[in-house]
């Protein structure tokens, strides 16, 4: 193989060839003259300490050593030339291209690969780059001959149809534990885990990472139907043992799953031949593609680079609250699925944050983990962590017997004997391999599939065949899309604050099933997907106003992503209440169609709101004078006058606590509320109008932008029914007049009230409610302007509410949130997009208005500040005189 | 190739060892140090006997007893184009592993007669030329080395199967 040889960097260019020593044909060795060049340099002559020196150019000829060995082909340089900077010189053809390396020597010539030489610029180590035996870190290849091996590979599996399956072992496909009770339940029959325990194989490590792991037996329980899943998936797949501990583990546990080593032969990596204690990487098996290539893990995390062909296999878990006992070398997981481990996360968070971070120095950090982890053993085998949990549930048992019995017959004691009914902690009732076996299989089928038809389509000599190996990460992502497309989830108390949900494990599990990932409640969302231990209050909350999102706990989720399928929401349905959740209907449903679709305003009206207030008050201190907030967001909610916009708190549940004691709850007029004619109006509703709303929505979104402010005082459609729910809101109003009005809650209620006005009307009174939604878009804009000199008019005591420059209009609006509303407003609403043309004229009309109120304010504040500035000129004045 | 050799070694002994068995006691601590242990070229197969213990100094500061020791062991020094037996430990697509007593020893594709190829569906993988040569784990294998490498701890060497009785040894 001829390798062309460069002059090298460090001549000293512009240089001149003078002879060539060597002719092509000739054997040349390292270090060997194959040319003499000449350079010119100048040098300082003279007299350096009287200062008498003067520079003169010399000329130097040097020789050209070879930095390589072999035969010289041919010269790409001829003599007399003059070369000005670094160029290919020659042509070689080596004896041993050194492709395979084993610790420094090359296994084809058996040279000395380290030895450094003086005339080369790379190292002969450095032509061998690629690690990619599974069990020896110091045999290295070259690109090429990887790439050869990989294509062989490829090849054959091809050939015999099988792909590679590279297989994860702790919690995936067995659990292991160190605990010694495990060894006394395996010999005592009585015990009531012993029928599970008879399955738990053990071994010793005789190399074991320390001594403490030397002396103790590790148990070994494989996943229920792990030998029959093994056995059918080996006929379809090539396996591959990569796992995290060390490779005295890893090659027992393959022992006790694979005696025979039929299943995974010597494909074992583990972490010593890994080459990074934090991750694992196809690209130490598969340098070169990864097409044919599928993960199995429990943990995705572990895998940053090879996540398309990952299957993730939610963790095996016999040994309750043991975990992975390789865990410690791996960063923490916060991806668990089961409320049951939060526990288990948070401790160990705290653990971890004493660990340093990636990136430290490698061999303290794997000693250090090495530590960690013999930590973790003694306290397993001394605090033996089951024989707790086989207590504890054993006083529970026994407490729960005794209670029953007692109350059967009081007098009775318990019996002797130990109930033969004993609980207990080791349950084996996992199903998860069934599943993953039918997905490799279709992922298999499916693989197949597309080979043998673009091997159909175009017959591609033996050379090509690779050009044309399908992805299998691809196709696996194309079998997991359809899962759960169309899905809309929003996530609720699964993951801590101030995680990005779209870049958390969860998150992107759910987006690799195809399913839309949503951050806040929305109309069009499907689940909201709550953690059961500990449930995030606000999205719950608006969720179940909204029958048609299913509220299921995480292991729905779960449950879909081991069987690949949208499972049946009920059984996983998330049916509790939470703390301040009173006041909703039984079963929350009468409310829930109530409010349905409210809560999207909530939330942006919240942040209006917000932005508002906090304008206001910066305004406020500009001005010197003060605003008022309630003003703001009462007119953020609609133009309502102050009273009307503010006397609200209709929202039922949300705020119990703060009505003011003695006062009639503002539900009170839910309770004679007809919820039969409601349900009928909705019904109504949803069957006339509903249909194309969804379509335009967005693309109307802007277009209205103008209709909005109008909207905000737009009438809602009432039916008669409301009446009763209406006649609250003032006194509610009235009450909460004297309260502060920088409350914030309050503004969300304020904004309720109008919505909920909406929704006892006609509910997915859709019109209005994206014109609302719209106008609070807004409200930070313009509208803050205009309420500020609003406010500054109240405040300078001149205007009542004609400060307001309110379209005509807006005073019957007024009126009707108060409670009497006009029924042509309800015919209004129903007629659809025919009031859209009346909005903008109101709309125009509303920004005249707009501006003449500005410029009474902007003359107004200027005035203000020329009187202010004269005093401050006169005050400067009086001092200086 | 086998070798006996006069080597010479510094034993230090702890003061409560001090006594009359005390050149035992070197003679143990000499044989727990360096038997089985790699020293630059070659591997310490067994020490034979010590021929000359020094007396005993005492060094200052922490009391331990200095003594020189000459001994004789018998040395195992692998060369360059030596042939030796070994067992196949590990086979991979490039060659394979074969352990020879302490010296590790890879053999690659390259260097085995052309007509042993690599098997990767046999369970476990081997290399055979499809007749009487299967080399799969545990195999007797002739190797001869053909190249070699050592630092400080540990020696590493290349072999090849490919020439007239190498290779194979239960054939």
């Amino acid at each position: 193989m001829a390798k062309t040889v460069r002059l090298g960097n460090r001549l000293r260019y512009p240089i001149t060839v003078v002879r060539l020593l060597k002719q092509p044909g000739n054997k040349i060795k390292k270090q060997e003259p194959l040319m003499e060049y000449s350079f010119k340099w100048v040098k300082e002559v003279g007299d350096s300490i009287r200062g008498d020196t003067w520079e003169e150019e010399q000329t130097t000829i040097v020789n050209w050593a070879s930095p390589s060995d072999g035969e010289l082909t041919n010269w790409h340089i001829r003599e007399g030339q003059k070369i000005v900077m670094d160029r290919i010189a020659m042509e070689v053809v080596e004896e041993c291209s050194h492709e395979i390396q084993y610790q420094g020597l090359c296994a084809m010539c058996g040279k000395d690969m380290t030895e450094v030489n003086w005339a080369t610029e790379t190292r002969d180590t450095a032509r061998a780059p690629i690690n990619m035996v599974h069990d020896h870190t110091n045999l290295t290849v070259s690109a090429i001959r990887a790439q050869r091996t990989e294509r062989d590979l490829q090849r054959r599996l091809l050939e015999s149809r099988k792909l590679s399956l590279v297989v994860d072992l702790d919690q995936t496909i067995i659990q292991a534990c160190i605990d010694p009770t495990v060894g006394e339940w395996q010999q005592d029959p009585t015990n009531p885990n012993h029928e599970a325990a008879k399955k738990i194989q053990s071994f010793q490590l005789d190399d074991g990472p320390s001594d403490l792991a030397r002396r103790c037996s590790f148990y070994i329980k494989m996943r229920p139907g792990l030998e029959e899943f093994l056995k059918t998936i080996a006929e379809m797949y090539e396996l591959h043992v990569y796992t995290m501990g060390t490779r005295a583990y890893a090659q027992n546990v393959a022992r006790v799953v694979d005696p025979d080593k039929k299943l995974f032969g010597n494909r074992v990596i583990s972490r010593d031949e890994n080459g990074s204690i934090f991750s694992k990487n196809l690209q130490r098996l598969f340098p070169v593609s990864t097409n044919m290539v599928v993960i199995i893990d429990d943990r995705s995390d572990v895998w940053p680079r090879n996540r398309p062909n990952l299957i993730k296999v939610s963790p095996y878990e016999f040994f309750k609250g043991i975990g992975d006992i390789n865990s410690n070398f791996l960063p923490k997981r916060h991806d668990l699925l089961t409320s049951g481990s939060a526990a288990k996360g948070t401790k160990k968070d705290k653990k971890i944050t004493s660990e340093p971070v990636a990136g430290g120095d490698d061999s303290t950090l794997l000693k250090q983990q090495a530590q960690e982890q013999e930590r973790e053993f003694e306290k397993q085998i001394n605090d033996r962590p089951l024989q707790m949990l086989q207590e504890k549930l054993d006083r529970e048992g026994e407490e729960a017997e005794k209670a029953t019995v007692q109350s059967d017959d009081g007098s009775e004691s318990r019996a002797s004997s130990p109930p033969p009914q004993r609980h207990h902690v080791l349950q084996d009732d996992d199903e998860e391999l069934k599943y993953l076996q039918e997905h490799l299989a279709s992922l298999h089928r499916a693989y197949f599939a597309e080979y043998d038809e673009s091997q159909a389509s175009q017959p591609a000599s033996n050379n090509d065949v690779l050009a044309q190996v399908p992805d299998a990460g691809r196709i696996l992502s194309d079998l997991k899309i359809p899962v759960l497309q169309g899905l809309k989830i929003v996530l609720s108390g699964v993951l801590p604050r101030g995680i990005d949900i779209y870049s958390s494990e969860i998150g992107l599990q759910i987006i690799s099933f195809g399913a839309d990932l949503r951050p806040k409640i929305s109309k069009d969302v499907t689940h909201l997907v709550v953690n059961a231990a500990q449930p995030g209050r606000d999205k719950l909350l608006e969720a179940r106003r909204r029958p048609h999102i299913k509220i299921v706990s995480q292991e729905w989720l779960a449950a879909c992503f081991t069987q690949w399928a949208a499972v049946d929401e009920t059984p996983y349905l998330y049916t509790s209440r939470i703390v301040g959740e009173h006041g909703t209907a039984p079963g929350g449903i009468p409310s829930e169609e109530d409010e349905d679709d409210d809560d999207e305003e909530d939330e942006e009206d919240d942040d209006t709101d917000n932005a508002d207030g906090s304008g206001s008050k910066t305004r406020r201190l500009a001005n010197g004078k003060p605003l008022k907030l309630r003003l703001l967001s009462s007119s953020a909610n609609g133009q309502a006058s102050g009273e009307s916009g503010d006397d609200t708190d209709l929202e039922p549940g949300l705020l119990p606590d703060e009505l003011p004691d003695g006062s009639s709850s503002p539900i009170d007029g839910l309770k004679t509320f007809n919820w039969g004619s409601a349900d009928e109006e909705l019904a109504e509703f949803l069957a006339s109008g509903s249909s194309d709303d969804d379509e335009d929505e967005d693309g109307i979104d802007d277009e209205e932008d103008e209709d909005e402010d109008v909207d905000d005082a737009q009438p809602e459609p009432l039916s008669a029914n409301d009446s009763s729910l209406l006649t609250t809101s003032p006194t509610a109003g009235t009450k909460r007049k004297g309260r502060s009005s920088d409350d914030e809650d309050d503004d969300d209620n304020d904004n309720d009230v109008d919505t909920v006005a909406v929704e006892t009307g006609g509910v997915n009174g859709t019109p209005a409610k994206r014109l609302r939604r719209t106008q609070s878009q807004r409200a930070s804009s313009l509208r803050n302007e205009y309420v500020a000199g609003a406010a500054t008019a109240t405040a300078s005591d001149r205007g009542d509410d004609s400060g307001l420059p309110t379209p005509s209009r807006s005073e019957g609006q007024d009126g009707d949130t108060d409670g009497q509303k006009p029924a042509e407003l309800g015919e209004q609403e129903a007629s659809g997009e025919g009031d859209d043309d009346e909005l903008e004229f109101d709309d125009a009309e509303l920004e005249a208005a707009f501006e003449a109120g500005f410029e009474k304010e902007a003359a107004e504040l200027e005035a203000q500040m020329v009187a202010d500035a004269a005093l401050e000129e006169g005050a400067m004045d009086v001092e200086k005189g | 190739m086998f070798f006996l050799h006069n080597l010479e070694r510094t034993v230090t002994l702890h003061p409560s060892y001090f006594g009359r068995n005390m050149h035992d006691l070197v003679t143990t601590k000499l044989v727990k140090d360096v038997e089985g242990t790699c020293a630059g070229d070659y591997y310490v197969i067994a020490v034979m006997d010590t021929f000359d213990v020094s007396e005993g100094r005492i060094l200052p500061g922490n009391g331990m007893a200095e003594f020189t020791v000459h001994y004789r062991a018998v040395v195992w020094r692998p060369f360059k184009g030596e042939v030796i037996d070994a067992i196949a430990q590990t086979v991979n697509p490039h060659g394979f592993f074969a352990q020879a007593g302490p010296l590790r020893l890879f053999v690659s594709a390259h260097l085995m007669p052309d007509e042993i190829k690599y098997d990767a569906s046999a369970t476990p993988a081997q290399f055979t030329n499809n007749a009487d040569m299967v080399i799969e784990q545990g195999t007797h294998v002739r190797i001869r080395i053909i190249g070699m490498r050592a630092e400080v701890g540990d020696m590493w060497a290349i072999g090849s199967i490919n020439g007239d009785f190498l290779g194979c040894l239960q054939a």
